[in-house]
């Protein structure tokens, strides 16, 4: 039942590459390009892979029927018996970039027109859901990615500076950060926003803004730093070595900042996914994305509406997708925490 | 000793017997001088108590101050006014004044007031009370948003007290929809508020922290209690003017409850638990939803058809500076090309906004006068079909063209590309613009759409006009087209396509401006309405709006709510509060 | 007692420059407050702008900032231009039922977080470790906007909770032993959506740090002087831990104000949350100057109370 370490590790680490390799190349594996309208399909339930015909045959390849409006109230939609259509992998479709650079037309996975293949159902417009998280998974990973690394890196280096030099320059610091924190930054949101031109494509936009949060959000990471290295500083081991004649850098990168370690990587994979919960709130409040491109944010948005929350199960697929995400960050960090205090007992 | 006694007893019963006659000459005795009104509604049970759930705090309960939504409303219930635009039918009728005449050359109305009428402390009721409300709206220095719809040509109008009961308003000019501004301007108590105002504090007063006993009114209901943050009850009035036809005085209501709940989906939830009555505006998807179990519990939805709102799109041609902004500047010869707007009406799938954004309760609509409006509608505007096709061919026909991947290009050659503006708190506006943005892509046009913040997205359009095209919406405030002229006159501050003209920048905004100052100054509503009519046209083949979808009113009941009459007009449900009644289940008769 | 008075000193400083930034940023945002108003055909340009005038909105902000200040000293922090009333009137009630709630979230959240972050950290690796880390990672994932959303779905399915408010239409004027019950029920949904958004992250850091103290050698020499576990994590552990634990407690006291927003919103709580989120979006200034002190005043209290507790829990900082 359990698996060595050496092998947990390897499972991880296979896992976090895979789904970030969704999200580098989304228009490979996504059927649909993101902005594709359905407009007499609305709000879909995933289509359903059939084995087995009418006739009791078995196929290997699995194959799907269309949705049609339904003649009597009970379900929206019905599946239209007298149509089929089989799966198909590695089918061509619509043109997607990859990486920006050049542009491709396979996909993983289709159905011939006019067959329509939803697995995880289609939004309000008709829209396939998993074409949308796939293509939404990239912008939001970016934007907590780059988010975290930002406010990491600037609590990193000013919480140690504030605690290693203490004195004024610890104090000036920590009221900086107090300031930081006080700050009513959504409205700064609005007005950085309000300020950029209107050509600029949302997408960096929101990456600006995420980045304008990221800076703003150095202060608890930078207080937590600053905290152990206070204490550290004046351990027993930090003082042997600055009796023996070691500079204050070598002090630093040797005993100190290994304390950090800890707080940092503990902070890292927590940052993560709180910055793209922020970019989550950031959608809520119509400064994320622009439609028609999609975000974990603007589609988490959808369940903000009541009937949408009770009525429509699929469209709570991307949460899942997310939670699977942080649950895959929250394993890295634990083995990543353990593999640090192993190495350094 | 006796005769003491004796005459003792005299007096005690003589006064006995004027305190009974007395007593029988209070308000409630059917007999007596006062001019009290009929209401047309079913007689109803008194005594009920009404909840109902505001989106928002009222903000204040002066009528001079107030100008956002929930304050009106709540102060349309505590006053009253002189004429009032009975809802349902959209025309005016006697209310405080029980009749009035207009001169010949249509410039004086004399209103007669009700007589023996009170306010909700006691206080009599009489023409100084008017003399003394419009005052405070007219003064300058109280800045009340009322002023500006009481002058006419920069001229106010003229308030004169001939008797008690009669008042004289003075024009500077004949106006059409004159007896329509009297509704909604609530008579103030001048017993009351005459000391504050010479005082100076007038701002200060009926505040929503003014304990009961400062306000007094001539609504159905009177204040009764306050709890910031949550619920503001008032009490019935019982001095009100208006009685049944049976002859029992109005309102039945002995209470309402203003619960304050900001969330729709949190009212909704409100309302399917029974905690409140009514709900005065849904969105189609909790229409939906509220319907599933409607019947089963003898609620009543109904679906009023269009409202007054609606929704649009505008490109910017104002006069820019083109040293300032050369690439909008650029852009605006698209936005000034008649046959690019024709192009872009064409293309717009009005269907398919009503139905995917509204669950189909929503109006496709080609103009800003929308079904709902009974009176000033024209019925002969064309309604073209959706079409790409011809809308290519015009663009063809304008001399643009495409490229070999789709893109469309100017006579210039240049790639047609411009974002389209939305406010970022109205989620079915961003569903427009995103359906507008894929049915511009179809004919090749390159649109982003941009979410903006409110207040950010008005301070482009308005103050720097910075902008290219914004999707929004305008409510009407009245079926009468006057209260919108600054809409359509050159120099009005909200011609929102071309802000800032002081003459009419083309031949058909000339035709405009005369058109709307013709029937502001006619009385003949025949005569108006032709004029309207051709406005309406000019607008629908120039389009400086291009017009979309009108949402439907939405409302609900719970079974037991009587006399529901609901209206497109604000306030949608509450309009006839003092005809309210909540009874025995079944009372709410739905359509 | 010196450090302190300097730390007071350093806190007032602080509050001015948070005012003067402030002031400046909502400045900054286009649009004001009466932007709507010239929206209405039906208001003419001249009354807004007489508007501004008599309100003091079109002067430079050097000098609006003033009077406000002056305002603010006089306890009344301004006017509100939606409400026409002094600010300070609104905020009081407002900043006690927030406070009524975050406080006992709070409370809760802590006493749950430090036992269980403990239980994890004992068996760190273990598959009580690692459910316990599953469940956190769903709930932090979990925005809370969709959290209350969910707990609004619970209240209207099972009718066991009310669907917002503080007080059932008719219990806010009953006497005050009436009430206790009726705010007893309406604050259930909303203190456990806060725990249920606190709580994680509490929990995660409370492991990471007792886990980083388990490994210390001075800990292995007491388990093999033979000390009990509990002895060894309340007494050893636990102090040695308390480094970022008390950070940690210098940012909940700081966010007392601040992080029941959106909870608020969606539950319908009568706090600061609706009100500052109304006069941020309609740009009326001093109300959202106003909360950004009063929260100021709360994140300085609760850094300074961190601070106090840092210099006296570890000897061995010397600098503060």
């Amino acid at each position: 039942m359990s698996m060595n370490s050496g092998h947990r590790q390897l499972l991880l680490l296979f896992s976090l590459v895979l789904l970030h390799v969704f999200m580098v190349v989304p228009g490979f594996f996504a059927p649909y390009d993101y902005s594709e309208q359905n407009r007499e399909l609305p709000f879909s339930p995933p289509t359903r892979l059939h084995f087995i015909d009418s006739a009791g045959r078995f196929h290997l390849m699995p194959f799907i029927h269309p949705f049609r409006a339904s003649e009597d109230g009970s379900a929206p939609y019905v599946e239209d018996q007298a149509r089929a259509y089989p799966l198909h992998l590695l089918k061509d479709g619509a043109p997607y970039r990859v990486l920006g650079l050049w542009t491709a037309r396979l996909h993983l996975f289709g159905v011939e027109q006019p067959g329509r293949i939803f697995l995880f159902g289609t939004d309000d417009f008709g829209r396939d859901e998993l074409s949308r998280m796939l293509f939404g998974g990239r912008i939001s990973l970016l934007a907590g990615i780059l988010g975290a690394a930002m406010a990491i890196f600037a609590g990193a280096v000013l919480g140690v500076l504030s605690g290693f030099y203490g004195g004024w320059l610890d104090g000036l610091i920590m009221r900086t950060a107090e300031l930081f924190l006080a700050l009513p930054w959504l409205y700064l949101l609005f007005a950085v926003r309000a300020i950029l031109p209107l050509h600029i494509k949302t997408t960096q936009t929101l990456l600006l803004l995420i980045t304008v949060v990221g800076l703003v959000g150095w202060a608890r990471p930078g207080r937590l730093v600053r905290g152990i290295v206070l204490s550290a500083k004046e351990r027993n081991f930090a003082l042997a070595a600055k009796a023996m004649g070691a500079s204050n850098f070598h002090v630093l990168r040797w005993h100190i900042l290994p304390g950090t370690y800890g707080v940092l990587l503990t902070t890292a994979a927590l940052l993560v996914p709180q910055f793209i919960l922020a970019e989550v709130t950031l959608s809520f409040l119509g400064l994320g994305v622009g439609e028609p491109v999609p975000s974990w944010g603007s589609l988490l948005a959808e369940l903000q509406n009541y009937s949408v929350l009770t009525s429509y199960w699929w469209m709570y697929l991307p949460a899942c997708s997310l939670i699977v995400l942080f649950l895959t960050y929250h394993w890295a960090s634990t083995t990543l925490q353990d593999k640090v205090a192993e190495v350094r007992s | 000793m006796k005769a003491t006694a004796t005459r003792y007893r005299f007096w005690k019963w003589a006064l006995l017997v004027l305190a009974a006659l007395a007593g029988n000459m209070g308000p409630t005795a059917a007999a007596g001088p006062q001019d009290y009104a009929k209401s047309g509604g079913e007689t109803g049970e008194p005594g009920g108590k009404l909840v109902v759930a505001l989106r928002s705090e009222p903000k204040t309960l002066n009528p001079i101050l107030s100008v956002d939504v929930t304050s009106r409303e709540v102060i349309g219930v505590l006053n009253a006014d002189l004429i009032h635009i009975n809802r349902e039918t959209q025309r005016t009728e006697p209310a405080l004044a029980k009749s009035w005449t207009i001169s010949a050359d249509g410039t004086k109305y004399v209103l007669q007031l009700r007589r023996e009428i009170k306010f909700s402390d006691g206080a009599p009721f009489t023409a100084n009370d008017v003399v003394f409300s419009f005052e405070l709206y007219l003064d300058e220095k109280l800045h009340s948003p009322q002023r500006d719809l009481l002058a006419i040509d920069d001229k106010p109008i003229v308030v004169k007290k001939l008797s008690d009961y009669s008042v004289e308003f003075d024009l500077a000019k004949p106006y059409g929809p004159a007896e329509r501004l009297f509704d909604g301007l609530a008579i103030l108590p001048s017993h009351l508020l005459e000391k504050p105002y010479h005082d100076g504090k007038l701002q200060q007063s009926w505040s929503t922290s003014a304990r009961p006993e400062e306000f007094a009114g001539l609504g159905p209901f009177k204040l009764s209690s306050y709890v910031p943050g949550q619920q503001m009850t008032l009490q019935r009035n019982p001095y009100y003017w208006k009685k049944d036809p049976r002859g029992n005085s109005l309102p039945y209501l002995a209470a309402v409850t203003f619960l304050f709940v900001p969330t729709e989906d949190a009212q909704v939830i409100k309302f399917q638990s029974g905690e409140t009555h009514l709900l005065e505006r849904l969105n189609a998807d909790n229409f939906t939803l509220l319907q599933r179990g409607a019947t089963a519990k003898g609620q009543c939805l109904q679906d009023l058809g269009p409202g007054l709102e609606f929704q649009f799109l505008v490109f910017n041609q104002n006069h820019l500076d083109s040293g300032k902004a050369p690439d909008l500047v650029a852009k605006q010869s698209w936005f000034r090309d008649l046959k690019f707007r024709e192009a872009v009406s064409l293309a717009m799938d009005r269907k398919g906004m009503a139905r995917l954004v509204y669950s189909g309760r929503a109006t496709p609509i080609w103009g800003n006068v929308t079904p709902g409006n009974k009176l000033w509608l024209d019925p002969n505007l064309p309604h073209p079909e959706r079409s790409i096709e011809e809308a290519r061919k015009i663009l063809q026909s304008g001399g643009y063209s495409w490229n070999s991947g789709g893109t469309l290009l100017d006579p210039q050659k240049r790639p047609v590309t411009f974002t389209i503006m939305v406010s970022s708190s109205n989620v079915q506006r961003s569903k427009l613009a995103t359906l507008a943005q894929d049915d511009l892509k179809q004919l090749g046009m390159d649109v982003q759409v941009v979410p903006m913040e409110f207040r950010a997205l008005v301070d482009r359009l308005l103050n720097t006009k910075d902008y290219e095209a914004v999707l929004m919406n305008l409510v009407n405030g009245d079926v009468d087209p006057t209260p919108e002229m600054n809409l359509w006159l050159s120099s009005g501050e909200t011609h929102l396509w071309d802000l800032g003209e002081a003459h009419p920048a083309t031949p058909w905004e000339a035709e405009l401006d005369h058109l709307m100052e013709a029937q502001m100054t006619t009385n003949d509503p025949a005569a108006r309405r032709k004029l309207y009519y051709r406005v309406q046209e000019i607008v629908a083949q120039n389009l400086p709006f291009i017009f979309l979808v009108s949402p439907n009113i939405l409302v609900a009941a719970q079974s037991t709510v009587g006399n529901f009459h609901p209206a497109i007009l604000e306030p949608y449900v509450l309009w006839n509060a003092d005809e309210l009644f909540v009874g025995r289940a079944g009372a709410a008769k739905c359509q | 007692m010196v450090r302190v008075a300097r730390r007071i000193l350093h806190g007032l400083l602080l509050l001015l420059g948070v005012s003067t930034l402030s002031f400046v940023l909502v400045s900054a945002a286009p649009g004001n407050f009466f932007d709507e108003l010239k929206l209405n055909p039906q208001i003419s340009a001249s009354t807004v702008a007489s508007l501004k005038m008599a309100y003091g909105i079109d002067k430079p902000w050097p000098v609006r900032y003033e009077r406000w200040l002056r305002s603010a000293l006089r306890g009344e922090f301004g006017y509100s231009l939606s409400y026409r009333c002094p600010v300070g009137t609104l905020l009081w009630p407002r900043a006690q039922n927030t406070l009524l709630l975050t406080s006992l979230a709070t409370l809760l959240a802590w006493m749950i977080a430090v036992p269980w972050g403990i239980l994890e950290a004992l068996n760190r690796g273990k598959w009580l470790d690692r459910i316990g880390g599953g469940v956190t990672a769903i709930f932090l994932a979990i925005p809370e906007l969709v959290l209350g959303l969910l707990f609004l779905l619970l209240a209207a399915r099972t009718g066991w909770f009310p669907t917002g408010g503080m007080f059932s239409s008719h219990g806010a004027e009953a006497a005050l032993l009436g009430k206790l019950p009726d705010l007893g029920i309406h604050l259930v949904l909303p203190v456990v959506a806060l725990v249920f958004g606190a709580a994680p992250l509490l929990i995660r850091y409370v492991r990471s740090a007792v886990a980083a103290v388990l490994d210390a050698p001075f800990i292995e020499a007491a388990r093999g002087h033979g000390l009990s576990t509990t002895r060894i994590v309340y007494r050893h552990a636990l102090p040695a831990a308390a480094n970022s634990l008390i950070s940690l407690l210098g940012f909940s006291i700081g966010a007392l104000l601040s992080t029941s927003l959106i909870i608020e919103v969606v539950l319908d709580w009568p706090g600061l949350g609706p009100l500052v989120l109304e006069s941020l979006l309609a740009r009326d200034t001093y109300v959202v100057m106003a909360v950004v002190m009063l929260s100021s005043v709360f994140l300085v209290t609760g850094n300074l109370l961190a601070d106090l507790l840092l210099y006296a829990s570890d000897p061995r900082i010397r600098t503060v």
